[in-house]
């Protein structure tokens, strides 16, 4: 009697509820989305995470709001409303400095009244605020339909914060000066060196390659430089926070810059739009 | 898989992360702050089928991109790969037990959070200080506090979390 042969049933291939579709060819076409999504233009990919702040704006507003609330409730800030005067008052000495030289040097051939006389100034609200050790980013309800465009500089409690980094039509983003991949061209007090200020996250800045043969102290106001077509004049961004010498190199400063700022309670920040269409 | 729920349920997760909620219970003057997407990859790759964790993982990566991540793409494709090989990997071991899960999650907070950034870099995101601290100290704080959010996501789902399968 000839053996008969069992072989055992071929398993079946669990379905995947997707069709035809297996489980590897799954895992490449989605990693084929991520990579499209990955080297995609940033202005293009941009567009999803302001559209997502757009759609999540009044639970992020909350959200910020509760934050906001529980700091409050929990410790005392350094920052009060004493400081935007404080500011605004650093602001006005520091025109009133350029204005001194220019009268000397131009014997009154140009006469500015005012930093921002040209600028066109855009009010907007604050979505999100993403500020930690690896980031310090603010999302903004106005974008390319009020005149908003990259580059251009953000003022909150009247000191510089950073200027546009993303811009949809109608939302944009800020890099705080802390971000770490933020660089600033500034002064400090009355030193006439620019130097480039380098976030590094936590509301902090650096300024580095800073000869110690310049006097520099604790509590010296930094401003931002002029940058034509952006700032018409130095104003305020911040104050030197700690000045040690550089571990690396002794003869520089390694010099900490802190906000004049909470950026974190901000609820509103004013963008300077310079030379804005009528 | 009740897909309507899942994507609700991160919508609302993608939210409360981005929001400064978390702040509140941000630790060190670094703002590590605990992922909760992170936890919920682990979860979903450990209590769905393998084809499902997935789905779930690119999901859940895509949600984090557009809430918290600083360039699109890169934690899709982090979760993606991480939560892709964790559901083949719980497929030969069952991980079950609360240290056990704990220990996943910051392992695979470190791995994917190591990944995101190493892609972000070749985005042309520049390097950053202290960033492998914060990617380890959130690893840490997610693989903390994740397990107690497994009950209330399995809970939304309607997953049972005690059935003992192998897909």
């Amino acid at each position: 009697m000839a053996r008969k042969l069992n072989r055992a049933p071929f398993p079946k291939r669990k379905k995947t509820g997707l069709g035809s579709l297996s489980r590897p060819m799954l895992f490449t076409w989605f990693m084929l989305i991520g990579f499209i999504l990955l080297f995609a233009p940033q202005n293009l990919t941009n567009d999803l995470q302001f559209a997502f702040a757009r759609i999540f704006r009044w639970p992020l507003t909350i959200g910020k709001n509760i934050s906001l609330y529980a700091r409050t409730t929990q410790a005392p800030t350094e920052f009060n409303g004493k400081t935007q005067y404080e500011n605004y008052i650093a602001n006005l000495q520091e025109q009133l400095r350029e204005k001194h030289e220019e009268v000397v040097e131009l014997a009154g051939l140009r006469e500015r009244l005012h930093a921002l006389e040209n600028a066109g100034l855009v009010v907007a609200d604050v979505i999100r605020a993403s500020i930690n050790a690896t980031k310090g980013e603010l999302t903004i309800n106005r974008g390319k339909d009020d005149g908003i465009a990259k580059g251009q500089f953000v003022l909150g409690d009247n000191s510089i914060i950073g200027n546009i980094s993303d811009v949809s039509l109608r939302t944009a983003r800020l890099k705080l000066f802390t971000d770490p991949a933020s660089r600033i061209a500034v002064r400090i007090g009355q030193l006439n060196i620019d130097r480039l200020m380098v976030g590094s996250g936590n509301n902090l800045a650096k300024i580095r390659l800073l000869s110690t043969k310049h006097k520099v102290a604790v509590g010296d106001k930094v401003l931002a430089q002029k940058n034509p077509g952006f700032l018409d004049a130095a104003m305020i961004i911040g104050v030197v926070a700690q000045c040690k010498k550089d571990d690396r190199n002794p003869s520089l400063w390694d010099i900490t810059v802190k906000s004049v700022c909470d950026t974190e309670r901000l609820n509103t920040v004013t963008v300077i739009v310079m030379n804005p269409k009528e | 898989m009740r897909w309507f729920r899942f994507a609700v349920f991160i919508a609302f997760v993608a939210v409360l992360q981005a929001s400064q909620v978390l702040n509140m219970i941000a630790l060190t003057n670094l703002g590590i702050k605990p992922n909760l997407l992170l936890a919920l990859l682990v979860f979903f790759t450990i209590y769905c089928s393998t084809t499902d964790a997935i789905i779930a993982s690119f999901t859940i990566g895509f949600a984090a991109d557009i809430s918290i991540g600083s360039v699109i793409g890169s934690q899709t494709i982090s979760f993606g790969l991480f939560g892709t090989a964790l559901a083949y990997f719980n497929r030969l071991i069952a991980i079950r037990n609360i240290p056990y899960q704990s220990l996943v999650i910051f392992i695979t907070g470190c791995l994917a959070g190591s990944l995101a950034h190493f892609l972000a870099l070749l985005k042309g995101l520049s390097a950053v200080a202290n960033v492998y601290t914060v990617i380890l100290g959130t690893a840490l704080y997610s693989a903390i506090l994740g397990p107690f959010l497994f009950l209330p996501t399995a809970w939304w789902m309607r997953i049972k979390t005690q059935r003992f399968k192998r897909y």
